[in-house]
């Protein structure tokens, strides 16, 4: 049932194979593993005889009407570090600090199914372990139950498609939907099954599901999953759509995982992160948003281990071959992000009350948050706020969702800070001539109370002068995703 | 029966009302270019959008070669 195979290197992994049947493609899934994973993993525990809930939805739909026989069973793979040992006698893991905490050593599981052909399964991975991962990752906390112990791995879900009954849109459906029933729940969990036929109105049978999917069956699942789908795609008659990749930047910044379309290659993957690149002085003038500061992508790719990075641009595989993604927003999220990325440069028209800088000099950067976790962040920084401005953010009304919009000069930026925030109501209508909550900077900050409709727009608006905090910037408010 | 006076701002410390002439500008700017002009983005990205639900995506499995491989 239990096999520890202690790694030296990973190469070692290769040893796999002499523990592992051949239907579960061994060889195969040892490659994968060795060219992802970096040398932080020094041991795996082969769990065999594990029934997984997704291979099984799979098989009581699919293989088990098979003439070809198929195992019910499958294989599950668990990383660890070198601090863990195993004792197969007593089947017991042990630290080698007898007061540390299991959990703290582990990587993660992936599980193998026992197909032949793209055989890697339910699979989280810490993507501490992923070499090359990009630096800030959307993950959930996933339990996972091995030997009476209950560990947690922090990271994103992600499988190989079957090929046969499911294809990569359909895993990159499931690994949302899956992170999503972790992370919230108001959503259910859905088995690899279940997102097939979710694909269409009505059961298809037979290999129908594989003959192609298009954007319009992803969005169909992620409606049936209770969420609000929105497509974005790329404009064509633009060659230089900058939008829409400030849009897509700002979703994953917001920690939602995007549904990534490639048209032209034929294929569909989740963006789950980013990295910045270096800081740049460039001393050079004009307004830049918060892609542009962007090197690479953190992709859920099908074909390789999770959380591979792909450059922003360039490259024979970029984010520049995505033309369309769709994010699986909550209910309560009506203003687009098209809205914002055309509200945001308005915002310098009052640069001169907040005393922004120059909207030359300035850095853009917008993403969703909810009003609990902005005022979880106002608390945790509360020193660089005026006391009346903590006061009227913990007051004010706020839908759940936000809309932040901070700028910050060069300099600023590299040093995770902000000049100026500006708080948007995520609800509002988009003929809304003013969806503001509130604007500040380090002297003044506008207050809008949103407490009436009123066709003056000056109503509802107060202006707090702050004093004595002594900041000249605020902390860059990185709270959706997870710093590796 | 309308409400009279938006309450919070009496409730918020340190507020003092604002010249009306500081937003003029924001507030034209928003009315006369920018909410027209999301309405026209807004529309424009729906049409890319249902344009882009007529392609289909998938056209290999995974036995092909694919990005990135």
């Amino acid at each position: 049932m239990y096999k520890w195979l202690h790694l030296s290197s990973i190469a070692e992994l290769d040893e796999l194979k002499k523990h592992i049947s051949p239907e579960f493609a061994p060889e195969a899934v040892a490659k994968k593993l060795a060219d992802g994973l970096s040398d932080a993993v020094k041991a795996v525990l082969i769990e065999s005889d594990y029934v997984d809930k997704d291979y099984r939805s799979t098989y009581y739909n699919f293989y088990a009407k098979k003439g070809l026989h198929y195992r019910a069973d499958c294989i599950r793979l668990h990383f660890f570090d070198e601090t863990i040992s195993f004792d197969d006698k007593s089947l017991r893991l042990s630290c080698s600090d007898a007061t540390d905490v299991l959990t703290h050593h582990y990587f993660g599981y992936m599980v193998l199914r026992p197909t032949g052909l793209a055989t890697i399964g339910r699979s989280v991975l810490s993507p501490h372990v992923r070499r090359g991962a990009c630096k800030y990752i959307v993950t959930a906390s996933h339990k996972v139950h091995l030997l009476g112990h209950t560990l947690t791995i922090q990271g994103f879900p992600a499988m190989e498609q079957h090929i046969d009954i499911s294809v990569c849109a359909h895993s990159a459906c499931w690994s949302i939907l899956r992170h999503y029933s972790e992370r919230h729940s108001t959503y259910r969990e859905f088995l690899t099954h279940d997102i097939t036929m979710m694909a269409q109105e009505f059961n298809p049978g037979g290999l129908i599901p594989s003959r192609g999917l298009g954007l319009s069956h992803a969005e169909r699942i992620f409606q049936e999953a209770g969420t609000f789908p929105v497509i974005v795609a790329r404009d064509y008659a633009d060659p230089d759509d900058v939008s829409f990749y400030r849009q897509l930047a700002a979703y994953v910044d917001s920690g939602f995982p995007l549904f990534a379309a490639m048209h032209n290659k034929g294929h569909a993957m989740d963006v789950v992160g980013y990295d910045w690149r270096q800081p740049l002085n460039t001393g050079v003038p004009g307004l830049r948003y918060s892609w542009d500061e962007i090197e690479s992508l953190a992709v859920v790719d099908d074909n390789h281990l999770p959380y591979l990075p792909i450059p922003a641009r360039g490259g024979s595989y970029s984010a520049e071959d995505i033309d369309a993604f769709i994010v699986a927003l909550p209910e309560k999220v009506f203003y687009p992000a098209d809205a914002v990325d055309e509200l945001a440069p308005t915002l310098f028209k009052l640069g001169t009350v907040i005393g922004l800088p120059p909207n030359d000099q300035t850095i853009i950067r917008y993403f969703i948050t909810t009003a609990s976790a902005f005022r979880r962040f106002v608390r945790r920084h509360e020193s660089e706020f005026d006391h009346n401005l903590v006061k009227t953010i913990m007051t004010l009304p706020f839908a759940q969702f936000l809309w932040i919009v901070e700028f910050s000069t060069e300099s600023q930026w590299g040093a995770y800070q902000v000049a100026a925030r500006a708080v948007i109501d995520a609800t509002a209508s988009l003929l809304e001539p003013n969806p503001l909550w509130l604007f500040h900077g380090t002297t003044e900050a506008l207050i809008f109370t949103r407490e009436m409709v009123s066709a003056d727009p000056n109503s509802g608006v107060g202006l707090l002068s702050m004093s004595g905090t002594g900041h000249t910037a605020f902390t860059r408010m990185d709270e959706n995703l997870r710093q590796l | 029966m309308a409400k009279k006076e938006p309450a919070i701002l009496d409730q918020l410390e340190g507020l003092t009302p604002v010249d009306p002439d500081s937003l003029k500008e924001f507030n034209r700017e928003m009315s006369e270019r920018v909410v027209p002009k999301i309405r026209q983005i807004v529309e424009r990205r729906r049409m890319l959008a249902a344009e882009s639900r007529q392609r289909k995506l998938e056209t290999q499995n995974g036995a092909e070669k694919k990005p990135g491989d």
